[in-house]
């Protein structure tokens, strides 16, 4: 593609990622991208210690209880681990987390290996282990939610216009990664428990189904995506947007005065068409106004005679 | 004698011509090429491994054929990778499609009534997992779906809004006017109507017992922008279609077939042994092929029963002495029970 093309004007926007991986891949712990074999190995050295200054008790003697009970907690603590470092990127917070989880299963892991062999009564490393492990996991744990807890209030301020007041990630939209109708009459319901109202918006893209018959379905879920993240930039920080459908996109912000309203409807209006034009004109001069945009707006809160999701689908009535 | 039949309204000039072959749920009879380019360009805009996709449907693309069940598996795949509004995406650009012959027919099409004969007469190619059926009267068509093979439970939905789509978006595109196609669906209304409500539009009808698309027919025969070089394109892939150029195209699922020699005669229906015959079985073969469809002869035959009396008592306004007699009931009490058994309401709830 040379310079006077002008597509080369408009670059391809890719995944950040290839697809949310189902596959796991675990975040390295710190520094060590193997921090799971480094932990086998730190317990198979405990069962070593066990092994050359223990003496192997008959199974005969063995409390089942206690056999299961510990094993299980060992395994659970363990399992745990392995989420957290599936779910999470590395970073000092992941590094405080596993690690307390970490002190946590070798703690455990001691408690479990004297069930199997017995030490001497002179032999006291063991007692310290085990009371040091597993406190300072659990300090170190503690430490790690702490910080945690205030990387997700960083996050929940960057996912604010995307998520609201509720989180949950089956509602996300893979395409436009927001989250679908049923978030926002959740989020609408839940504010109007509060006794908040909110006005709606509901942009609807037109033309795009021609879009993907001229120029395949890829530019249609670029244009759509881009409409999405293009909307975002226009919307102050404390609203909320979601993808209703198709392509239709949906805000709610704070109440409104009519006049205020209608601004802000002609705004983002505006705003999406604007791009739409200069988008079209890039893609396909000869047909600059491929994509138009509609918008319809209405005031929700508690009270009103519909249902959330019944107001939306009156909005989308008045779009067609 | 009651003289009152489905054939009436049913559009015959849309059925395929004999002939073509039964396409079984678990044989290999359709080639990769067809949906093949399409969910690649899906997978390429939404960034998902087709490949997983296909090997997790049991699906090999380097064979070159597959069955109609492992599309279906493939669908729900590929939906779990691209999102919801899979079905939706997919059936705008499912028709006319790429298919050869029989999409170049669906494109020459001068209406929308015409295109819609071209896709029953030729579903075999278009839409080998949903059997389309056309029903015309003086007002309005009705676009009917019913199961070519059979369709897990799981899919149904899945499979069901992609023809609609099909229909609704990209076949009707090929005219310019939008249309007022009202839908309705043989399942209960989803929680969440967005979707339904932004692709199809608002004329949606849940807990219906049957999958069906209806227009008024004034909107239908609104004549279509086609050149010239369509329009002979269309009459000769007809003519090449008509005598065997795409054997595909003729092709019938075995439960839509079951039901095409079913539909004539509901008044007395054939049996068992008399239907497995006119297929050229055993009675144990046709049997065993039904279940293999996970259905069985009565269950097809009550359910085109139920399907034939809703539109008989609904968008015919019959009474229901002729629509008993229609169906084959010795009298009204015993078709008031069958429908009440079928649909969960009375014949009076159809009006």
């Amino acid at each position: 593609m040379n310079a006077s093309d002008p597509r080369s004007a408009w670059p391809a926007r890719a995944w950040p990622e290839p697809a949310p991986a189902a596959r796991w891949t675990f975040a390295p712990v710190l520094g060590l991208p193997q921090f799971g074999p480094w932990l086998a190995a730190c317990l198979t050295a405990l069962a070593l210690l066990f092994v050359s200054h223990g003496q192997w008790r008959d199974s005969a003697a063995w409390r089942w209880m206690d056999v299961i009970g510990e094993g299980g907690i060992t395994l659970m603590l363990a399992t745990w681990l392995a989420y957290l470092r599936a779910a999470r990127r590395a970073g000092p917070v992941t590094d405080w987390l596993c690690a307390g989880l970490a002190g946590m299963v070798l703690g455990a892991g001691v408690d479990l290996l004297d069930e199997f062999w017995v030490l001497p009564k002179d032999v006291l490393w063991d007692n310290w282990l085990e009371s040091a492990l597993t406190p300072l996991g659990m300090l170190a744990l503690t430490r790690g939610l702490h910080l945690w807890r205030q990387e997700q209030l960083v996050i929940n301020r960057q996912l604010q216009q995307r998520e609201g007041g509720w989180r949950d990630h089956r509602a996300i939209d893979p395409l436009t990664q927001l989250a679908d109708a049923s978030h926002m009459v959740r989020h609408l319901e839940a504010e109007a428990r509060e006794g908040r109202a909110a006005h709606l918006f509901l942009l609807g893209l037109q033309g795009v189904d021609a879009l993907a018959r001229r120029e395949g379905l890829a530019a249609a879920d670029r244009t759509l995506r881009d409409a999405a993240l293009l909307l975002q930039l226009h919307l102050p920080a404390a609203a909320l947007v979601c993808r209703y459908g198709g392509d239709c996109l949906v805000v709610a912000m704070a109440p409104q005065t009519l006049a205020d309203a209608d601004a802000w409807r002609q705004r983002l209006v505006k705003a999406l068409a604007e791009w739409a034009a200069i988008r079209g004109g890039t893609q396909a001069p000869a047909d600059a106004a491929a994509v138009g945009v509609r918008a319809a707006g209405l005031a929700w809160g508690p009270g009103a005679s519909l249902g959330a999701g019944d107001a939306l689908l009156g909005l989308l009535e008045r779009l067609r | 004698m009651s003289t009152l039949s489905i054939l009436q309204w049913l559009d015959t000039t849309a059925a395929p011509p004999p002939g073509g072959r039964c396409l079984q749920a678990d044989t290999p009879v359709l080639p990769w090429s067809d949906p093949g380019p399409l969910l690649t360009e899906l997978a390429l805009s939404r960034c998902f491994d087709l490949g997983e996709a296909c090997r997790s449907a049991g699906l090999d693309p380097a064979a070159g054929m597959f069955s109609p069940r492992q599309l279906v598996a493939l669908l729900q795949a590929v939906r779990q990778q691209a999102g919801p509004d899979t079905p939706f995406v997919l059936g705008r650009a499912w028709l006319p499609g790429h298919y050869g012959l029989a999409s170049q027919a669906l494109r020459g099409s001068p209406d929308l009534l015409e295109a819609l004969r071209t896709l029953c007469r030729w579903s075999g190619r278009l839409c080998p997992l949903l059997t389309p059926r056309l029903l015309i009267d003086e007002h309005e068509l009705v676009l009917a779906w019913s199961d070519a093979g059979s369709l897990p439970p799981g899919a149904r939905a899945l499979v069901v809004d992609l023809h609609m789509a099909a229909v609704a978006l990209g076949l009707s595109a090929l005219g310019e006017a939008p249309l007022d196609w009202s839908f309705s669906f043989n399942r209960t209304r989803p929680c969440d109507l967005s979707s339904h409500a932004a692709y199809l539009g608002p004329r949606l009808h849940f807990g219906c017992q049957v999958d069906a698309l209806r227009l008024p027919l004034a909107q239908a025969r609104r004549p279509w922008p086609v050149s010239e070089d369509l329009r002979q394109a269309q009459a000769f892939a007809h003519r090449a279609l008509g005598l065997g150029a795409d054997p595909q195209a003729l092709g019938r699922g075995f439960v839509a077939a079951v039901h095409d020699r079913l539909l004539p005669c509901l008044a007395d229906p054939p049996g068992v042994e008399a239907l497995a015959a006119a297929f050229g079985m055993s009675p144990a073969t046709f049997k065993r092929r039904l279940a293999q469809h996970g259905t069985h002869y009565q269950a097809e035959l009550d359910q085109l029963r139920a399907g034939v009396a809703l539109y008989l008592l609904g968008p015919q306004g019959q009474g229901n002495e002729a629509v008993a007699g229609a169906l084959g009931f010795f009298d009204r009490a015993n078709f008031r029970r069958f429908f009440k058994r079928w649909t969960g309401g009375l014949p009076g709830v159809a009006r």
